[in-house]
């Protein structure tokens, strides 16, 4: 199927472009954008796992996915705290929002170098 | 949570291909919506990442599958809820004891992202019953 094919080619490129621009400059909004295009096209693959030859890539988008998810995890996880301490508790949630940043910090440092490495598109 | 493989071997029409999957997904977001009554975390999680399978398909093929616009839009805002909600899980589980007022916030805002869930889910049903007369 020719749409089929055009619409897999079409999401690949798209992740790899995610994916050079994170690697680029790494920050929180291409974070989200490399994860959220992964998401797409791992869930196309999904899709039509049935009738395409996919594994392989499949396999791939995952593994990018999951050197992504610490970093998420630290990043939103940072904020929600930020907004959400009980004035009368910001002292004690102090060590806890140094430990996110380290965490954030050191995530986003290995979520690139992970995704340097791997490559989604010719 | 696994997504279920879409038995799609001799359908060689487009049209089929997309209904087929749209079919399959839907039933998977059906099949997991207790989680909104048990509001246990990891049956929210599966929840959510059901709905969110459906959204992508309904976004990329619609195109093919004539479906109320709504239906995304409303999807999304029904992940929003609940990833709202599974944040603050996550945040929970690494908050100190001795942060109680804090947790009993979080807590609460948790509620309330779940229900703000299961009003989103109550219009989606009503949404999606349009799904079947809907296809090309």
């Amino acid at each position: 199927m020719k749409w089929l094919n055009k619409t897999i080619r079409r999401e690949q490129r798209a992740l790899e472009r995610a994916r050079k621009r994170f690697v680029g400059e790494p920050n929180e909004k291409r974070l989200h954008d490399v994860r959220t295009t992964g998401r797409r096209f791992r869930s196309l693959l999904e899709d039509v796992a049935g009738i395409t030859d996919s594994k392989r890539l499949r396999r791939r988008v995952k593994r990018a996915a999951g050197a992504t998810d610490a970093a998420r995890d630290a990043t939103i996880i940072l904020r929600l705290l930020e907004g959400s301490v009980d004035r009368t508790e910001a002292e004690l949630a102090l060590p806890l929002l140094e430990r996110l940043r380290v965490q954030e910090r050191l995530a986003t440092q290995q979520a690139c170098r992970e995704l340097r490495r791997m490559r989604f598109a010719p | 949570m696994k997504a279920a493989r879409i038995e799609l071997e001799n359908v060689d029409d487009l049209h089929e291909l997309v209904e087929r999957i749209v079919d399959t997904r839907l039933q998977e977001a059906r099949a997991l919506a207790g989680g909104l009554e048990t509001r246990e975390k990891q049956a929210l999680h599966d929840f959510r990442i059901a709905c969110k399978r459906l959204r992508y398909a309904l976004e990329r093929f619609q195109e093919l599958y004539i479906a109320p616009e709504a239906i995304a839009d409303r999807l999304s805002q029904l992940q929003d809820a609940l990833g709202e909600a599974h944040d603050r899980d996550v945040l929970l589980s690494i908050l100190p004891p001795s942060m109680a007022a804090t947790e009993r916030r979080l807590k609460s805002d948790r509620e309330a992202c779940v229900n703000r869930a299961v009003v989103h889910w109550g219009e989606l049903q009503q949404l999606m019953q349009t799904l079947d007369s809907h296809r090309i």
